[in-house]
């Protein structure tokens, strides 16, 4: 086992980490740039990025207990690509944007919790199945956006890229996923022992006498309507809800409370940052920040799974 | 209430697909007595343990209390207050140390805290879980289920993982643990017969068919009864039995 560091000095380090990445994101680049510029075009996408970036990191540490899978991840197991499809299918019939991811999203979880049932039941170990049966819900949502996208070449639509891979550029953000992020940490920190106890698994989790079925479900829509909102502000970013938590787990972080406080933070703090790379190392063209944090998930998620099959 | 028996079944039967594993079971477990399930392997010990923690069984039929009160209608945080269940694997998934891990499985505080050093896990305290042998694993099962502070304990064989020494110290414990308060009792599984013989107060041998037989370890560890449990012969050894 690693040393660990306190919990007071994570949280500083996070929250020290965030502030300087929000202010490095709103000043890089911008000698000639005005004031009033900066906080009417960059400000905006700053937040949307650390909103969406909370957002993310909270949806997968709520997947990871559901799932009891520490690989879980809203985009590697089709929930992103489920919100993708129900929020292109709410545009095209006029409705809510949010409310299409939102619903596209919590089918998408509750499609992947039907499949895996009997395997999370019997207790063995479904981890290389599970994420295998996400992996083709995710390419199965993913076949079903394009189509979409495809049949529909709609100026509303907005582009492949930013459903397919995610994409921060055009985001217009009112604080809606600061928010949400805010609400969705409450929620699980105010259920933190019971959360902790879901990971011991659902049977150990309810001979402890918690209400597991409630749990569940809190989860898969705490989670869902996260994705949702993330997916509808900046299409489906992958990878974050899998690097942050699993990074914080590493440094000895194991109450839920705790992880969720800094998953927060980091997963804002991570998406700032690739938002950041995504406009400055190509410039004046911009990478969309999924490539980019998929640059960074991909080879990660690889060495976890690789570590965990040993 | 408390001179109630912890577990009463009455006709209780269980079968998985269509085998019958249990039928017309008449039983209780008091205060102070420890059991061990027998039988076979598949014979449906595990099921049985399951089913009388409260866990869903594949069939299941017949009635089951828990101090009197029928088990359906106690609720979940009640019930964790009554008994503690340990399953053969732990099944563990993230790396929580011991020590948190401990501190979950907490459920009536204020009870005396457990000394990690009887059951020989106090170095194990700031490890992760998934580093620990199958053993070291095996014995904070154990623990987990008396920090819950629950008077019921249902061990699904605590001792599959355990070498010779902690075989004993394991078995002593069993004892001392159901000694120190007047109310616990102790269900667990086991196929070492010598174990039993030294860890169990009663045995409850599950005959593969339906049938079963209860009765102190004394009644049912005999030469005629063994072979009816296992299909192989028995000698005697000291005061336990060993397979031919």
């Amino acid at each position: 086992m690693a040393r660990t560091l306190s919990p007071a000095a994570l949280w500083a380090l996070a929250l020290g980490a965030s502030v300087l990445a929000v202010l490095v994101a709103l000043a890089a680049g911008s000698a000639g740039l005005d004031r009033e510029l900066i906080l009417s075009l960059r400000a905006p996408r700053v937040l949307a990025a650390a909103g969406v970036g909370a957002l993310l990191a909270l949806a997968g540490l709520s997947l990871q207990v559901l799932l009891r899978n520490p690989l879980a991840d809203p985009y590697v197991l089709g929930t992103s690509g489920g919100a993708s499809v129900g929020a292109l299918l709410a545009l095209l019939a006029g409705a809510s944007l949010w409310a299409g991811a939102g619903i596209g999203a919590l089918a998408a979880g509750a499609l992947l919790l039907l499949l895996a049932r009997s395997a999370l039941a019997s207790g063995d170990d479904a981890s290389p199945r599970l994420i295998l049966v996400g992996a083709m819900l995710a390419a199965l949502f993913g076949a079903w956006a394009t189509l979409l996208l495809m049949l529909t070449p709609d100026e509303r639509l907005r582009g492949a890229i930013f459903w397919l891979v995610g994409d921060l550029s055009a985001a217009q953000d009112n604080g809606a996923c600061v928010a949400g992020a805010a609400l969705l940490f409450a929620a699980l920190a105010l259920r933190g022992r019971s959360i902790d106890r879901m990971m011991l698994g659902a049977e150990a989790a309810g001979v402890l006498g918690e209400p597991v079925k409630r749990l569940r479900l809190e989860l898969l829509v705490g989670a869902s309507l996260a994705v949702g909102l993330a997916v509808s502000t900046a299409g489906a970013v992958g990878f974050v809800g899998l690097v942050v938590p699993q990074a914080w787990r590493l440094a000895g972080v194991q109450q839920t409370r705790q992880l969720a406080g800094l998953s927060a933070l980091g997963g804002a703090t991570l998406l700032v940052v690739a938002d950041l790379v995504s406009r400055m190392v190509a410039a004046p063209m911009e990478l969309p920040v999924g490539a980019v944090m998929a640059l960074l998930g991909a080879p990660c998620f690889i060495v976890l799974l690789v570590r965990g099959m040993r | 209430m408390s001179t109630m028996p912890l577990i009463e079944t009455r006709g209780l039967a269980l079968w998985a697909d269509d085998r019958r594993l249990v039928e017309h079971l008449d039983w209780q477990v008091r205060a102070g007595e420890r059991w061990c399930l027998i039988g076979r392997n598949a014979v449906g010990k595990s099921s049985l343990l399951r089913a009388l923690a409260g866990l869903p069984v594949p069939g299941r039929a017949g009635e089951l209390h828990w101090r009197g009160i029928p088990q359906a209608e106690w609720p979940a945080a009640e019930a964790a207050t009554l008994r503690a269940w340990m399953p053969q694997q732990p099944g563990d998934r993230f790396a929580l140390s011991v020590r948190r891990l401990l501190e979950l499985s907490v459920v009536r505080a204020g009870a005396a805290p457990l000394d990690l050093a009887s059951l020989d896990i106090a170095d194990l305290a700031p490890r992760a879980v998934t580093q620990l042998s199958g053993g070291e694993r095996q014995r904070v099962a154990i623990a987990q289920c008396a920090v819950q502070g629950a008077p019921l304990m249902l061990l699904d064989e605590p001792i599959s993982f355990q070498d010779p020494a902690h075989q004993g110290l394991v078995a002593r414990w069993c004892a001392a643990w159901v000694a120190a308060e007047p109310s616990r009792a102790l269900v667990m599984s086991s196929h070492d017969m010598h174990w039993v013989a030294r860890a169990a107060t009663h045995a409850l041998a599950l005959l593969g068919d339906g049938r079963w037989r209860a009765g102190t370890v004394t009644e049912v560890l005999q030469a005629d009864s063994l072979r009816e449990i296992f299909g192989c012969d028995w000698l005697p050894a000291g005061s336990s039995w060993l397979p031919v």
